[in-house]
C-alpha cells in the first residue's frame, strides 16, 4: 500500500501548485476580488506544509532505526482514503473543468440590478461620491447605475452619450429588440457576486448569443421595463469583443 | 461510539450512520467527477450550469484556504510553544467571567470562521474550558479588529455596527455558559477529548499511531531539553499543522460545494421576493446568511446592497448570525464536536440571531 506519508505532502504540493497557477494564468479573478495576495501566500504555505512532511521522512528514514519503519504495518481505514480523495476536489475539477466566470446561466436565478429608480433615497455604494470624483476613464455599467440611483430620476439622462462593455443576457421578459448588456460585482468572492446591467435596444438582439460579450455604443433614453422606470440605453453600434481579463466589477 | 468523526473512522468501529456517510460522500465524488469529465468533453445546459457550480466552489474555497492554513499553522505552533493546560492560567475560575473572557479572545488570536476551528481544537487540547472554547467559537469570526474595520467602513459609526459587535457578545456568552454544564466528553469527539486527557497530538486520520507517539515523546523531549533547535520545533509545528489542515479541509470542501451546489439551484429572487414583513425578513436574511457561506470579513459590504429592501432588524440578523454558522463552518465543527453538539451550536444561535432581530423590529424600528 502507498505510503500516507508520501500521499499527503504530494497532495500538500499539488494544492499549493493549483492556487499559484490560477494567480499565473489570471483565472484567479474569476473566483476572488481582494486579498489575491493571499492566495500566493497560501501557496507558499502550502509548500512549507509539504517540505514539514517530506523533512519528517528524510529524518525518519536517516535515523534508520527499525521503529520508524511502521508504515507498512499498518492497516489504512478506507474513510482515510476518502478523506484523502475530497482534498483532491478542488484541483481536479479545476483542471477538468476550463476555468469560466459567473455568466448569463448564474444571473437567471438571481436579482438584477438595472438601477431603476427606487423611490429611496440610496445607501447602495456609500463610495459612489468618491467614486464619480475620481473618475479617470469612462463609466463603466455600476458607475452608471449608481448616478441612476441618485438621480432617481430616468429621464435625467435623455440622450447622453455611453460606452459600456459586458455580456449579453436574455430571458423571456425582454422584446426581441431588448438585450441585457450585464456584468456581475462581486466585493470578495463569486459566494456574494450580483448582477448588474444596462437595457439595451438593439434591433439584431435576437442575434446576440447569450455570454457573448459586447461593447455598446449609443444614447440613453427613458423607458419602461417590467413596471419599473429605466434609462435603456439606444445602441446605435454593438461589437463582439473579448471577454475582459477581470470579467467582474468590483464593488 | 454513537458519534464518530465523520471521515476518520477506523473501518471496524464504523455505524451504520458513519457507513451511509461514506457511501453518500462516495457517490458525491463519483457525480462530480463524471459531471466533470461530461462538462469537458461536450456542450449544453448541463454544461454551463456546472461549470457556474464549479466557479462558485473554487470562488468559496480559494477565498478560505489561506484563512485555514493560518489556522491549521497556529495550531501547529500552538501545539509546540504552548505549554499543556497553560491556558488554564489565563482564564477566570467564575464561570461568568470565564465566558466573556472566551468572546473577546478574537482580539488576541484574529482568526476569521474557518481559520478558528483548528485553533479551538487545539486550545481545547491545551485545557481551555468548554465554556470559552464556544464562547471564542462563535464570536472570533466578528469580534476582531479586521471584522470591525469592514463593519465600520461599511456602515459607519451607528446601530448596526454597535448592535452587531454588542449582540454577538452577547449570543457567544450565553450559549458558551450553557456549555459550563456539559462535560467535555459529553461534547467533543472522542479524539478531541482523548488527546485533551492522554496525547497533546491530535491525528484524527489514526493512519500511523506509532508515529504520533513517536512525536509525542518527541514533544516532551522538547519541554525538558530546550537544546532541540527552534528550527526544528518550527517545522514540527508546520508539520501538525499540515495534519490539521488535511483534517479539516475535508470538511471546508465539501461545505463549498454544498454552498456552491445551493447557490446554483435556489434561486435568490424567489427568497428575497418572500417578503419584508419584520418576522419574514429576518428568516429571509438568516436563511441567506447561512446558504451564501461568505466570509466574516466581507458579508458587511453584502449587507449594504439589501439596506434598502429590508428591515434593520433583519441585516442585523444576518450580521450576527452568518459568521458564527453558515454551511461551510457548520460541517467544520463537525470535526471538533458531537454531532448533537453541532446541532445545538446551529440551533441556539439561530434561536438568539432570530429573536434579536424580530424584537429589535417591532420594538425599536
Amino acid at each position: 500500500m502507498v505510503s500516507l506519508r508520501l500521499v499527503k505532502p504530494l497532495l500538500l504540493l499539488l494544492m499549493g501548485v493549483f492556487l499559484f497557477t490560477r494567480v499565473t494564468s489570471g483565472a484567479i479573478y474569476y473566483y476572488i476580488n481582494r486579498f489575491i495576495m493571499l492566495t500566493v501566500l497560501a501557496a507558499a504555505g502550502f509548500v512549507l506544509f509539504a517540505y514539514s512532511y517530506l523533512r519528517q521522512y528524510l529524518d525518519d528514514a536517516s535515523a534508520a532505526d527499525p521503529h520508524h519503519h511502521h508504515d507498512h504495518h499498518h492497516h489504512h481505514a478506507p474513510q482515510t482514503w476518502l478523506g484523502l480523495l475530497i482534498v483532491t476536489l478542488p484541483f481536479l475539477l479545476g483542471w477538468l473543468v476550463p476555468a469560466q466566470p459567473l455568466g448569463a446561466v448564474a444571473i437567471a436565478n438571481r436579482e438584477i440590478n438595472l438601477g431603476a429608480a427606487s423611490g429611496l433615497p440610496s445607501l447602495n455604494a456609500p463610495n459612489a461620491d468618491e467614486m464619480m470624483g475620481f473618475f479617470t476613464g469612462e463609466p463603466n455599467i455600476l458607475d452608471w447605475l449608481n448616478q441612476f440611483q441618485r438621480s432617481n430620476n430616468p429621464a435625467a439622462f435623455d440622450g447622453q452619450e455611453a460606452r459600456v462593455i459586458g455580456f449579453v443576457y436574455r430571458d423571456a421578459r425582454f422584446g426581441d429588440d431588448q438585450f441585457l448588456v450585464a456584468r456581475f460585482t462581486v466585493s470578495c468572492c463569486v459566494a456574494d457576486a450580483s448582477p448588474v446591467g444596462l437595457l439595451v435596444r438593439w434591433p439584431d438582439a435576437l442575434e446576440l448569443p447569450a455570454d457573448q460579450w459586447v461593447e455598446v455604443h449609443g444614447r440613453f433614453e427613458a423607458a419602461e421595463f417590467n413596471g419599473m422606470a429605466v434609462p435603456v440605453l439606444v445602441a446605435e453600434q454593438v461589437i463582439r469583443t473579448e471577454q475582459p481579463a477581470q470579467p467582474y466589477l468590483y464593488l | 461510539m454513537a458519534n464518530k468523526p465523520l471521515l476518520a473512522t477506523p473501518a471496524r468501529a464504523l455505524n451504520s450512520d458513519g457507513r451511509i456517510i461514506t457511501r453518500l460522500l462516495i457517490a458525491l465524488i463519483f457525480t462530480v467527477v463524471v459531471v466533470g469529465v461530461i462538462t469537458r468533453f461536450t456542450t449544453g445546459p448541463l454544461n454551463s450550469r456546472f461549470t457556474t457550480f464549479v466557479t462558485i466552489f473554487l470562488g468559496i474555497f480559494i477565498e478560505a484556504v489561506p484563512f485555514l492554513v493560518a489556522g491549521s499553522a497556529v495550531s501547529g505552533l500552538i501545539e509546540v510553544f504552548v505549554g499543556p493546560n497553560s491556558m488554564a492560567r489565563f482564564i477566570p475560575r467564575n464561570p461568568f467571567a470565564a465566558a466573556f473572557v472566551g468572546t473577546l479572545l478574537g482580539f488576541t488570536f484574529p482568526v476569521c470562521e474557518c481559520g478558528v476551528v483548528p485553533v479551538t481544537r487545539r486550545l481545547y487540547q491545551k485545557g481551555l474550558p468548554l465554556s470559552v472554547g464556544v464562547a471564542f467559537l462563535l464570536a472570533a469570526p466578528v469580534i476582531n479588529p479586521i471584522v470591525l474595520l469592514g463593519t465600520y467602513t461599511a456602515f459607519g459609526w451607528g446601530p448596526v455596527l454597535v448592535g452587531r459587535f454588542a449582540f454577538t457578545i452577547l449570543i457567544a456568552f450565553i450559549v458558551g455558559l450553557l456549555f459550563t454544564l456539559a462535560r467535555p466528553d459529553e461534547v467533543l469527539l472522542p479524539q478531541t477529548a482523548d488527546d485533551l486527557q492522554v496525547a497533546p497530538l491530535s491525528e484524527a486520520a489514526h493512519d500511523h499511531a506509532g508515529h504520533d507517539q513517536a512525536g509525542h515523546d518527541h514533544a516532551h523531549h522538547d519541554h525538558e531539553r530546550p537544546s532541540v533547535g527552534v528550527v526544528d520545533r518550527f517545522w514540527r509545528a508546520l508539520r501538525i499543522g499540515s495534519e490539521d489542515f488535511m483534517d479539516m479541509a475535508r470538511y471546508l470542501i465539501i461545505g463549498s460545494m454544498l454552498a456552491a451546489g445551493m447557490q446554483t439551484v435556489v434561486p435568490q429572487t424567489t427568497l428575497l421576493a418572500l417578503g419584508s414583513g419584520p418576522l419574514i425578513s429576518v428568516l429571509v436574511m438568516m436563511a441567506l446568511a447561512f446558504v451564501l457561506s461568505i466570509c466574516s470579513t466581507v458579508d458587511a459590504f453584502l449587507a449594504l446592497s439589501f439596506v434598502n429592501t429590508f428591515t434593520t432588524g433583519s441585516i442585523l440578523s444576518f450580521l450576527v448570525f452568518g459568521p458564527m454558522v453558515d454551511i461551510k463552518s457548520a460541517l467544520m465543527f463537525l470535526s471538533v464536536f458531537r454531532r448533537r453538539v453541532v446541532f445545538y451550536l446551529i440551533l441556539l444561535p439561530f434561536a438568539l440571531s432570530l429573536l434579536i432581530g424580530v424584537f429589535l423590529n417591532l420594538n425599536v424600528w
